[in-house]
């Protein structure tokens, strides 16, 4: 007995880290693999790299952005815009939602408005959104808006809707007022539904601002993904391509770092 | 004779949806003494759970009186406890609730769940707790707000037979401890009469007062020691038999 474990246990803690690193290792792997052969067959004139690029003019291109000083700038306009439409969708989706919870009313009001509203591709309404807000990042914010707040509404408004009834009974059998179900009840236990909104959400905003600069740009990772494409500079448009890929990633795992903070929270 | 603590007077309850009413309960008339346990048993679906939310004034009666003398706490099948809270969160929830979240009350329900085994499992979250336990939180969260009433509704059925015994135990031996007044709603007769003082069996829906008794147990109050007894066979053989009448 060692560390207070039996022999049995420290050999099943070991095998679990070996197959934890054995994940870890044929990730990479997979990643260095597809990379090695993409570069093999462009190097080695199989295919174009006029039409697919490479990982090492990807690298080059990357290099000549930043040295050229604009490489920060483009994922700046991005990321402030993504970042912006994403947290004011989600703050008006919850308000929409809180009230919706609150009003039945309301929400048999409201109902076939947000269907339509949630199956209308908002894409549609791109020469709308540059007529009135011109060509600036307030219309790429606004598309950002438009493609969250509804995700953020729904996915709020069932997690509200499905509060457990005996617990809203107990509650009521104590006295409690509407606001009190809502702040000691309704609000707690929609919290994991609250993250995994959030986390929905990180794609929907990429979506909008990225969406927004085909529309309507002169800056940022879409508008460069769209110049790119017209000029044909292939390489242009997959350097563009692969630091979005990284950014959404990056967003994504602060939404999980905050998932780790807040369950942490509730047990503290 | 003690004081009448609850009363309902020929109370019946219709209940309204869009496609049609239902009669829950009719012309239901029964009363309940200070520091009397009354259980209520009846076949299943007879608006057993209407009566308890009648008697705790959720719901308001179609027609008919009920008076209650005093405030009531609510107990449920499952323990609802919120598991984002700790067990002491927990029991504070209807002091937060009723606003009287004062050093005084709490001191007095950190004083019951010493007194009752939960000393050690204050600062644990719920899913960390049996269910027996749980249960027995469940208990004195209702009983932190000093309830004159407790309304009980099956609050063994979902527990497994043997943590069920033994929860019985506790609960029958914390009302007494306390003095409450106590109305169980339960399916189960042998519950009904290890615990009860009087028993009011229902008819089928619309519920109605079919049958009253009143047990004779003497002093022995007790669930288990009550089940080794010989009225206890009798006492089943003729609820059973009403309650399939």
């Amino acid at each position: 007995m060692k560390n207070g474990f039996s022999e049995e246990h420290r050999k099943y803690l070991a095998r679990g880290k070996r197959k934890l690193a054995l994940v870890w290792v044929l990730r990479i792997g997979i990643l260095a693999l597809l990379l090695g052969i993409w570069e093999a067959v462009t190097e080695l004139g199989w295919v174009d790299p006029f039409l697919t690029s490479s990982p090492s003019r990807i690298c080059k291109t990357i290099a000549s952005l930043y040295l050229d000083g604009s490489l920060f700038y483009h994922i700046g306009v991005t990321l402030l815009e993504t970042i912006v439409g994403f947290v004011i969708a989600v703050v008006l989706g919850c308000i929409v939602a809180l009230a919706l919870w609150w009003s039945d009313t309301l929400k048999r009001v409201l109902e076939p408005y947000i269907v339509v509203l949630n199956a209308l591709p908002k894409i549609a309404l791109g020469p709308l959104i540059i007529i009135w807000f011109g060509t600036g990042s307030e219309a790429i914010v606004f598309m950002t808006v438009l493609v969250g707040i509804i995700v953020a509404t729904l996915h709020m408004l069932t997690a509200f809707m499905e509060t457990d009834n005996n617990k809203v009974l107990l509650l009521r059998s104590m006295g409690a007022s509407k606001l009190q179900i809502l702040k000691k009840l309704v609000i707690p236990s929609s919290l994991p539904a609250f993250i995994s909104m959030l986390k929905v959400n990180v794609g929907m905003a990429w979506i909008g601002s990225i969406m927004g600069e085909y529309i309507v740009s002169r800056a940022g990772l879409g508008y460069l993904i769209v110049y790119g494409g017209q000029v044909f500079k292939l390489d242009l448009v997959m350097s563009a391509t692969c630091i979005l890929c990284v950014l959404a990633a990056g967003m994504y795992f602060l939404v999980v770092l905050l998932e780790k903070l807040i369950v942490k929270d509730a047990k503290s | 004779m003690k004081n009448e603590i609850l009363r309902f007077e020929d109370v019946t309850l219709t209940y309204h949806t869009r496609r049609g009413e239902t009669t829950a309960a009719d012309g239901l008339t029964f009363s309940v003494r200070e520091g009397e346990f009354v259980a209520i048993i009846g076949p299943s679906g007879c608006g057993k759970t209407t009566l308890l939310s009648l008697a705790a004034g959720l719901l308001v009666p179609s027609s008919g009186k009920v008076t209650r003398h005093g405030s009531c706490g609510y107990m449920l099948q499952k323990d609802e406890l919120f598991p984002w809270r700790t067990i002491e969160k927990n029991i504070f929830l209807p002091l937060e609730i009723k606003r009287q979240n004062t050093p005084e009350r709490r001191e007095k329900a950190l004083g019951l769940a010493g007194k009752y085994g939960l000393a050690d499992f204050l600062q644990s979250y719920p899913p960390q707790l049996s269910g027996g336990m749980r249960q027995r939180a469940a208990l004195i969260r209702t009983l932190a707000t000093e309830p004159d009433i407790l309304l009980l509704d099956e609050p063994f059925s979902a527990l497994d037979y043997q943590t069920r015994l033994n929860v019985c135990e506790d609960v029958s031996s914390i009302i007494l401890g306390e003095k409450k007044t106590a109305i169980l709603i339960t399916h189960d007769i042998s519950e009904a009469i290890s615990l009860a003082d009087r028993i009011i069996v229902l008819t089928k829906r619309p519920a109605r007062v079919a049958f009253e008794h009143e047990l004779d147990f003497g002093l022995e109050k007790r669930p288990i020691k009550r089940r080794e007894q010989r009225q206890f066979s009798r006492w089943f053989e003729v609820l059973w038999k009403e309650l399939n009448a």
